[in-house]
């Protein structure tokens, strides 16, 4: 009980309940059904992007491809299926968007698994790159008619009842894609040898290689599963949008790398969580989406915002400071 | 073959004075007028052509629209260089960079050359600059289809951009000065929330805004990406009924938010208008007349346009146009 409460993640859980009760006692309706709905819907997306994220950093590197990833991947999905004008089942377009992501994802492990280049210098390039090459080959357009199985995606929610204020509280489906990828990627860091060996290569790549891992092996495990993520991230985006844009995403990469941070992953390797992650995509989200529910004026919200972020990001440090200077060692 | 090619000029030439004889009765010339944009192959530009390349017809003179076929700063001024040497009558431009087009417009000047610009209130090098409408004025049109719709009363919200956006800022400040001298029985629940020109981020903003304040009567948006994006956070709360919706955006952004009746009215400014108005300009500066405050320019939105009072050669019309689901079908931009 004392280790669960020392550990990075009970520290982020404990802000956010701490948040959500200060924004819940100055506006009640904070915790409306519709409002929490509406939050859990926002994190989507940044968290399929962060579960991404989290293996990398995990691995001891840092990504910053993945919206170019999920943009081209979105876009051309969007392109093709209005150009054939698709009509098929919805997962086509899921597995045809996680399929360019997985592809694309390819390219970067490729360059970084061949020349041993670190991830951040490579995934500068091929940001611009993905994104220069679907604008330049693709389109510049913004397609607003998305085929007929994306749009009823889109629409896809559960849960639907009417608020005491005549307004309809629903939960979309997409919360529970999320959740799924994110158990699927808890599965596989904990209990199979590839993900194990994630761990390991961002503890120490040297004796990673002398236990009897393929560096090689994992590091395209890492960059084609972002990319898948990437991938299915994208078109969901684009689901909830309903629109498929080819400027979008791109700038977003630093929300997600925070987010992943706040949730415990350590920027320097070996140390990271799903759960953490999943906390850390959630209190980002509540902060960006609780200032005019707290009625903070515009001109007010972006220093808030910043201020509410030092403060979640110093308090578990002060708690873990210790556990940091102490040589790394692989956990999860 | 080549005696072929010979009589094919001879004819051509013979077509071009007969054509420029043609057009006598009304102006001493037939010019010749380019209009330069910022990237050529948009949706934006292309109607800008429309009405470009139809006043020309109209008229009797050589009109044309060029740009760079990517948005590039350098290739719009390598155009004009080109254009200045071809030694058109008149240019009229929609620079990519104020800044960047300054000393290739002198240079046109220089070489008689008739210089219109718009979209560019603070360029110094042109005879004359047509801006579509004043800030204030626009946004007190948005202000004044929100009261409307709203009924003159009850509680609404504004969006900006971002609170550096100059233009959107001068919006909604006259939009909120117009609504409380005219329609003091409106409330303003949140001003200028900021997002970011990004559809999620409206959505999203909606979302909370409709959470914290349910009895949410009216939202006025200013970038493109207001008017859709809280539509579609209406659309979902199941509110097209209740929340008015207004902003600026365009048909082919918002086209599904306005057909379900989640966004109420949109407005822009209509690009075949501009184009025209630019051409009209050029064509009475090169016939030496004056454009004085309050003239008709004979163009929808351009009929009695406003001279800014510090900068003489700066002109206003009042071309905005709201869009409805009524006359959406009109605008395929």
């Amino acid at each position: 009980m004392r280790k669960l409460l020392k550990t990075h993640e009970s520290y982020i859980a404990v802000i956010l309940i701490v948040f959500s009760l200060i924004v819940g006692i100055i506006n009640p309706k904070f915790f409306s059904i519709g409002n929490l709905f509406g939050l859990l819907k926002s994190t989507v997306v940044t968290g399929i992007f962060a579960l991404g994220v989290l293996l990398v950093l995990i691995s001891g590197e840092i990504d910053i491809s993945f919206p170019a990833i999920g943009v081209v991947s979105m876009y051309i999905t969007g392109t093709v299926f209005e150009a054939i004008d698709f009509s098929g089942p919805t997962i086509l377009a899921f597995l045809f968007s996680g399929g360019i992501g997985v592809l694309l994802g390819l390219i970067n492990a490729a360059v970084i698994s061949t020349f041993r280049l670190p991830t951040l210098i490579v995934s500068l390039g091929t940001l611009s790159a993905y994104s220069g090459f679907v604008l330049t080959f693709i389109d510049t357009r913004i397609i607003n008619r998305l085929s007929e199985p994306v749009v009823v995606y889109s629409k896809l929610a559960f849960f639907r009842r009417t608020m005491e204020s005549g307004q309809i509280a629903e939960l979309h489906f997409s919360f529970f894609v999320y959740l799924a990828l994110a158990a699927l990627t808890a599965l596989i860091l904990r209990y199979t040898i590839i993900g194990r060996g994630v761990y390991a290569l961002g503890g120490d790549r040297q004796a990673t290689k002398r236990a009897g891992f393929s560096i090689k092996k994992i590091e395209y495990f890492i960059y084609c599963y972002v990319g898948l993520l990437a991938g299915l991230a994208g078109i969901i985006h684009s689901a909830h949008v309903r629109n498929a844009n080819p400027f979008d995403l791109v700038g977003g990469e630093l929300n997600v790398i925070a987010a992943t941070v706040l949730g415990g992953a350590i920027i320097g390797g070996g140390r990271g969580t799903v759960h953490g992650t999943l906390l850390g995509v959630m209190l980002i989200t509540v902060i960006n989406n609780s200032l005019i529910l707290m009625g903070i004026p515009s001109y007010w919200q972006r220093f808030t915002t910043g201020f509410v972020l030092l403060i979640a990001v110093a308090i578990p440090q002060i708690g873990s400071v210790k556990s940091i200077r102490t040589p790394r060692r692989v956990r999860s | 073959m080549k005696k072929l090619g010979f009589v094919a000029i001879i004819l051509s030439l013979l077509v071009t004075f007969a054509y420029a004889g043609g057009t006598d009765d009304s102006h001493t010339d037939s010019y010749t007028i380019a209009t330069v944009v910022k990237i050529d192959g948009i949706a934006w530009f292309d109607r800008m052509r429309v009405g470009v390349e139809e006043y020309g017809e109209e008229n009797g003179y050589d009109t044309f629209l060029l740009g760079p076929s990517q948005a590039d700063a350098a290739e719009q001024v390598r155009i004009i260089e080109d254009l200045i040497a071809e030694g058109v009558d008149a240019i009229c431009v929609v620079p990519f960079s104020v800044e960047a087009v300054e000393p290739v417009l002198a240079r046109a000047r220089e070489e008689g050359i008739v210089v219109v610009s718009h979209e560019a209130s603070t360029q110094e090098n042109a005879d004359a600059i047509i801006e579509a409408f004043d800030n204030a004025a626009y946004g007190e049109f948005l202000m004044e289809n929100l009261a409307q719709r709203m009924g003159g009363t009850g509680t609404y919200a504004t969006f900006v951009g971002s609170l550096q956006s100059k233009s959107h800022n001068e919006w909604v400040d006259a939009a909120v000065a117009y609504q409380e001298a005219n329609y003091p029985d409106m409330e303003l629940v949140q001003n200028k929330i900021e997002e970011f020109d990004d559809f999620q981020i409206a959505y999203e903003k909606t979302l909370e805004l409709l959470t914290a304040y349910p009895e949410l009567d009216g939202i006025q948006g200013s970038a493109m990406t207001t008017a859709p994006g809280a539509g579609l956070a209406v659309e979902e709360r199941g509110l097209q009924d209740k929340v008015s919706v207004v902003g600026t955006s365009l048909v082919s952004v918002s086209e599904q938010y306005l057909e379900s009746g989640a966004t109420d009215m949109i407005a822009f400014w209509d690009p075949a208008m501009a184009g025209r108005a630019m051409n009209e300009i050029a064509v009475r500066i090169l016939n030496g007349e004056s454009i004085d405050n309050g003239a008709n320019l004979g163009v929808t939105g351009y009929k009695s346009i406003i001279q800014d009072a510090a900068k003489p050669n700066l002109y206003y019309g009042s071309a905005w146009v709201g869009v409805t689901k009524d006359n959406m079908n009109q605008y395929n931009f």
